[in-house]
C-alpha cells in the first residue's frame, strides 16, 4: 500500500528531514521516492529503526561514489534536486561513525559550503539583480485589474524570497557554526 | 613543492594522514577504511562521504593518482608529491612525540 505525504524541507533542513524519515520508518512507512521537494511517496513496511542520511552532490553521483556507499552498507534509493538519499538499518550500526556518512566536521562543512554556493547564491543573485531592480516597474499606477494582479503577484514573490533567504541563510549559518565549534 | 599544497596538508587531519599512509600500496576507498580500522583497533573510522571527498581532493591536488579500476571501485596510489608531504608529516609527528615525552629534538 502506498501513501503520499506532503512536507516542505528547505535546503537548510536536511538534518530534520533525516530525523523525520527515520520516524516514519519506525512507524512502518518506508520512503520509496520523492517527487519535487514536497511529495514523499511511502510504502507500508514492518516498523524498523532505520537511519536515513542525505548527501548533496548537485547531480554528480558517479558509479564509484555509489559503490563506495554500498560497500559501507548504505542503501541508495532516491535522488531529488541534487540530494541523494541513503539508509541503513540501525541494527547494522556498531559505532557512531557507522551511522554517519561524514566522519569529520571538515567534510560536513564542505557539504554546507557546496549547498550555499550552488543553491543559496543563485537565489540571492536572482533576488538582487532580477527581482529588486523591477520594483519601480511593477507598480504602473493604473487601476486595471491585470496591473493590480501583477503588482500583488510581484509583492508576494518578493516577500516569499525574503522569507526563504532569511530562513535558509540563518539556518545554514547556524549549522556551519555548530560544526565549526564542535 | 607548492606553498599552497604544503599549507593545506601540513599539519594534516587524522583522516588525511591515514588515507595517504595507506595509499603507499594501491587500494580503493573501502579497502582503506577497513585497513585504518584494523590498524587503529576501531579508534579511527572514516565514513564514505568523507572518504570519497578526501580522495577526490587529494587526486585534484596531485597527492594521489588513479591506479586501476576493479568492479566500479577506483584504486589509487600515492604520487611522489604525496610521498613528500607524507614524509614531512611523519617527521612532524615524530617531533611531536619526542617533545611530548620531554625530549629535545636535535637538528
Amino acid at each position: 500500500m502506498r501513501k503520499t505525504k506532503l512536507h516542505l524541507f528547505t535546503i537548510a533542513d536536511y538534518e530534520d528531514e533525516e530525523r523525520w524519515l527515520r520516524q516514519q520508518h519506525r512507524q512502518g512507512l518506508r520512503l520509496v521516492k520523492t517527487i519535487l521537494p514536497f511529495f514523499y511517496i511511502f510504502e507500508a513496511c514492518t516498523p524498523e529503526d532505520v537511519v536515513y542520511r542525505l548527501d548533496y552532490r548537485n547531480g554528480s553521483a558517479d558509479s564509484e561514489y555509489l559503490q563506495m556507499f554500498q560497500d559501507y552498507g548504505w542503501e541508495y534509493f532516491n535522488c531529488c534536486t541534487g540530494w541523494l538519499y541513503f539508509r541503513k538499518p540501525a541494527s547494522e550500526i556498531q559505532s557512531d561513525n557507522d551511522g554517519e556518512i561524514f566522519s569529520d566536521n571538515e567534510s560536513k562543512l564542505d557539504m554546507i559550503h557546496h549547498v550555499i554556493k550552488t543553491r543559496m547564491l543563485p537565489v540571492l543573485v536572482i533576488f538582487l539583480f532580477c527581482l529588486l531592480p523591477n520594483w519601480p516597474r511593477s507598480f504602473p499606477g493604473t487601476s486595471s485589474p491585470l496591473d493590480i494582479f501583477f503588482s500583488i503577484l510581484f509583492v508576494s514573490l518578493t516577500v516569499l524570497y525574503i522569507v526563504l533567504i532569511a530562513y535558509c541563510g540563518g539556518k545554514l549559518r547556524k549549522l556551519r557554526a555548530k560544526y565549526k565549534n564542535q | 613543492m607548492e606553498e599552497r599544497i604544503r599549507r593545506i596538508y601540513v599539519p594534516m587531519t587524522e583522516t588525511g594522514f591515514y588515507i595517504l599512509f595507506c595509499l603507499q600500496t594501491p587500494q580503493h576507498g573501502y579497502g582503506i577504511g577497513q585497513q585504518v580500522r584494523q590498524m587503529t583497533a576501531n579508534a579511527v573510522s572514516i565514513s564514505p562521504g568523507t572518504m570519497y571527498g578526501t580522495l577526490a581532493k587529494m587526486e585534484k591536488d596531485g597527492l594521489i593518482a588513479f591506479y586501476s579500476e576493479e568492479e566500479k571501485r577506483k584504486l589509487y596510489e600515492i604520487t611522489p608529491l604525496g610521498k613528500e608531504i607524507l614524509d614531512l608529516e611523519i617527521r612532524r609527528i615524530q617531533r611531536l612525540y619526542k617533545n611530548s615525552k620531554g625530549e629535545t629534538v636535535h637538528a
